[in-house]
């Protein structure tokens, strides 16, 4: 995931977003670390030539240019992380929501009293924070 | 010069034709025995005739693919030692809770080759919107450690 999710990003975090990828992708293409480091220094510089560019739009502008010759460069089979999307362990292990031990047989609830009980305290005590901060829910249902 | 070259190129092709025609088989074990010779000039410590030549000291074991233990000092030293040998971060300068961009002099791309480091060194993908948070070691060993599902 690049970016937030709102898509306000301040022009660094965007630039810093660019190198990060741009880097990535000479990772992908030069597979032998020290050629991977001559093209990895060439493109800082390149990213340090225009680092005291004051006019937004011009930086804008470059940010535009990278963007597309990154995607003209991108490569065809880009190496991935394995627990990213797109790794081969993406969604090997799955983490199940905290809801689910809510809906647990008694009998298995009844293998562990210490954490059941625990946690129905937990439960009353958040309940008892909400209505301090927002007020009583009312008993209103629209249905 | 040339067509010597060529001519004398034709008469291997044809020769070595009319030998593989009279007698492959012999052709192909004296070839055999030579690699062996050759074998035995290049290491001499492998023996003819044995057919284990490397002997597994320790035994196999199977991972699962799981991973070596970790622990919050182990992810500390990992991450310290990552970012000492990181040639525009000053060793003497470093500790855990020294900032990156105000205390060791970094800018916002050397940051960003810090993350990616760190991302090599354990393995996983540090989204941007995390990256920008990591500001000092100590926030990369907590968020590493967070991960893992480490606390102690």
């Amino acid at each position: 995931m690049s970016g937030s999710l709102t898509g306000i990003t301040t022009h660094t975090r965007k630039v810093q977003s660019l190198y990060k990828r741009a880097l990535r992708m000479l990772e992908n293409w030069y597979d032998r670390r020290e050629v991977y480091r001559y093209h990895a220094v060439l493109m800082r510089q390149r990213f340090d030539q225009n680092r005291n560019i004051k006019d937004t739009r011009s930086a804008k502008e470059l940010v535009a240019k990278g963007e597309s010759e990154l995607f003209e460069n991108s490569h065809w089979h880009p190496r991935k992380f394995p627990e990213s999307p797109g790794g081969v362990a993406y969604g090997r292990e799955v983490q199940p929501p905290d809801w689910v031990l809510d809906h647990w047989d008694p009998l298995e609830k009844a293998q562990y009293p210490e954490y059941f009980a625990r946690r129905e305290q937990r439960k009353k005590e958040f309940v008892k924070m909400w209505e301090d901060k927002y007020g009583k829910s009312s008993t209103f249902t629209p249905h | 010069m040339a067509g010597i070259l060529v001519k004398s190129y034709r008469f291997c092709i044809k020769s070595s034709l009319q030998l593989r025609s009279l007698s492959t088989r012999p052709l192909a074990v004296s070839l055999i025995s030579k690699g062996n010779e050759t074998l035995q000039n290049y290491c001499p410590q492998i023996k003819s005739g044995s057919l284990i030549l490397t002997q597994r000291l320790t035994p196999q074991e199977r991972s699962y693919s799981s991973k070596p233990p970790l622990s919050l000092k182990l992810i500390t030293d990992r991450v310290l030692l990552v970012l000492k040998l990181y040639d525009k971060i000053n060793p003497e300068k470093l500790s855990l809770t020294s900032h990156f961009i105000n205390d060791l002099g970094l800018d916002s791309l050397d940051h960003v080759e810090v993350i990616m480091a760190m991302e090599d060194e354990f393995g996983f993908e540090i989204p941007d919107a995390d990256a920008e948070k990591l500001l000092r070691p100590a926030d990369i060993v907590r968020y590493v450690g967070d991960r893992e599902d480490i606390y102690e």
